[in-house]
């Protein structure tokens, strides 16, 4: 029981930093991003970069740990930015932007996965381990140092992340675009500049993700799908725009996929998540986000 | 001198023209009051001045510098230039952000760099003109009554370190007692050489309140409706 809540939780953090990316970017600047999955996989692309050169160095250690998960975020927000400068900054103030850019996001999307073959091939690429190798015991059960990395690692970066929104002003001026995009710009909150400031952001935490979830899987062109159909069904279980929304309805998935996969089979694992989001929105149209906190009117 | 110089502005929303051939000046010091029906383009006209409308064509000069001209697309995009050259405006509706405690609401007013880092003194001013928000400042705006939003809206503008206030319907679903006690705020703010305009459908509330009265219509200006009205001594203007 304990592995299948250890196990639990790791997924909802790794699933979390893509869910809160998502989330954020449609509050802020209403754009169902299709691309985060791109995005996820530019970021795994970046840190294999980096690990095949940082290798060849001979750097090793720590340092090689630390620049492959920094190379991973910076290698997604670089790609978020460039889905903002096709999806966004040209279409933000034309009729039907939700629509145009969910078009255009799902086009990078596909694009993408293609971009990706090309150059990389289809053969999946593996990460070297950033946190070693090794358990710690529980009792009877064991959590390993992957694992536990993963946890204190996506954690620290998401509380952090909060932590700037809700004290700087940058965040401040991104959370009011979430709340009010017309008093955002009365208090000359410039939307095109805090909007890329959020695809940047919100690439760097699925860059984490995409790195952290490397550790157990490998980085392929096709490694973004399941990121992106598990964090649209998190956000959208969340109540776009709610964090609180958002981290509880990642634990709920989470764990759901943990049971399932452990008492059904991993097979099943699609229809229960989306069995699960289907049931919180008939009952909670708005999602979790809205039993925990004062969202958008 | 003249703060804000309209020569031939026209705006409007796609195909629809709100705003026809307006022209109007305002001198620096000068506290105008706008009247007109509901959907006679009163908002349209403040919210022209920030960039905020569909299009625009025509001259906007505020203190020399011209902000308007011809834009067929693009709204919002020269709002932030336009709100740090030093126009603030309270919006209709509020525009409040409802998961900010009142504090990170006023204090969004003061996002320009140089108010940012002043922005205690500057709440403690807004404090002294809406005094009822002092005890509400660690409160979700979300929570607060019509009036009380409304201070915060307009006390946001205030932040600012403007040259020229825009308030937009300042008595717009309040109660008789509070639109007043509003105004009377509003009248009785040092503006120095810097102007306002304020939008209200309620003449008898702006009456003896402001310097001059602005009529409009159909999206045309009707000048000085207060001196035909008779009801505004010309040198009237809040200044006690």
């Amino acid at each position: 029981m304990i592995e299948v809540i250890i196990s639990a939780l790791v997924l909802a953090s790794l699933y979390g930093l893509v869910a809160i990316g998502i989330s954020f970017t449609w509050a802020s600047i209403g754009m169902l991003n299709l691309a985060q999955g791109f995005i996820f996989t530019a970021g795994g692309y970046a840190a294999y970069l980096f690990a095949t050169f940082a290798t060849n160095a001979h750097v090793s250690g720590a340092a090689l740990s630390i620049g492959v998960l920094l190379a991973g975020m910076l290698g997604s927000a670089i790609a978020g930015l460039f889905v903002g400068a096709i999806a966004f900054l040209p279409l933000h103030d034309r009729e039907n932007f939700r629509t145009r850019s969910l078009i255009a996001t799902l086009s990078i999307s596909l694009i993408g996965t293609q971009f990706w073959l090309l150059l990389f091939g289809p053969q999946n690429q593996p990460l070297p381990p950033i946190f070693g190798d090794g358990r710690v015991e529980i009792g009877s059960a064991g959590i390993s140092y992957g694992q536990l990395g993963t946890l204190i690692v996506a954690l620290l970066v998401l509380g952090a992340v909060i932590i700037w929104m809700r004290s700087s002003r940058a965040g401040l001026q991104m959370r009011a675009m979430m709340m009010n995009p017309l008093g955002a710009a009365v208090v000359g909150v410039s939307v095109r500049k805090t909007g890329m400031q959020v695809l940047a952001i919100s690439g760097a935490l699925t860059g984490l993700a995409s790195v952290l979830l490397a550790q157990v899987f490998f980085v392929s062109p096709t490694s973004g799908v399941q990121p992106l159909t598990v964090g649209l069904i998190i956000s959208l279980a969340g109540g776009l725009g709610s964090i609180p929304g958002t981290v509880a309805a990642a634990g709920l998935i989470g764990l759901a996929e943990a049971l399932t996969a452990r008492y059904l089979q991993q097979s099943f694992v699609p229809f229960v998540l989306f069995g699960i989001v289907l049931l919180i929105l008939t009952f909670r149209p708005r999602g979790l986000g809205g039993l925990l906190e004062d969202v958008r009117e | 001198m003249a703060i804000l110089e309209l020569t031939s502005v026209s705006a409007g929303y796609g195909p629809v023209r709100v705003l026809h051939d307006i022209n109007l000046e305002i001198s620096a010091g000068e506290r105008v009051g706008l009247v007109g029906l509901n959907g006679h383009g009163k908002s349209t006209l403040l919210s022209t001045l920030v960039g905020l409308t569909g299009w625009q064509d025509g001259s906007i000069k505020f203190e020399g510098e011209e902000i308007g001209g011809r834009r067929t697309h693009g709204t919002g995009r020269r709002t932030p230039h336009i709100v740090r050259r030093g126009i603030a405006l309270a919006p209709q509706g509020d525009a409040i952000f409802p998961g900010l405690s009142v504090k990170d609401n006023l204090d969004s007013g003061a996002y320009t760099s140089t108010s940012w880092r002043t922005r205690k003194e500057r709440r403690d001013r807004v404090l002294d003109v809406f005094p009822p928000l002092a005890k509400l400042l660690g409160q979700s705006a979300g929570t607060l009554s019509g009036g009380e939003r409304r201070m915060v809206s307009v006390g946001r503008a205030l932040m600012s370190d403007s040259k020229l206030y825009l308030v937009d319907e300042p008595s717009l679903g309040l109660a008789p007692k509070i639109s007043l006690s509003l105004v009377s705020a509003l009248s009785s703010i040092d503006i120095g050489d810097g102007a306002m305009i304020i939008a209200e459908q309620n003449l008898p509330l702006l009456a003896g309140r402001v310097d001059r009265i602005l009529g409009m219509h159909a999206g045309e200006l009707k000048l000085d409706v207060g001196e035909a009205l008779g009801d505004v001594p010309p040198s009237a203007g809040g200044h006690h």
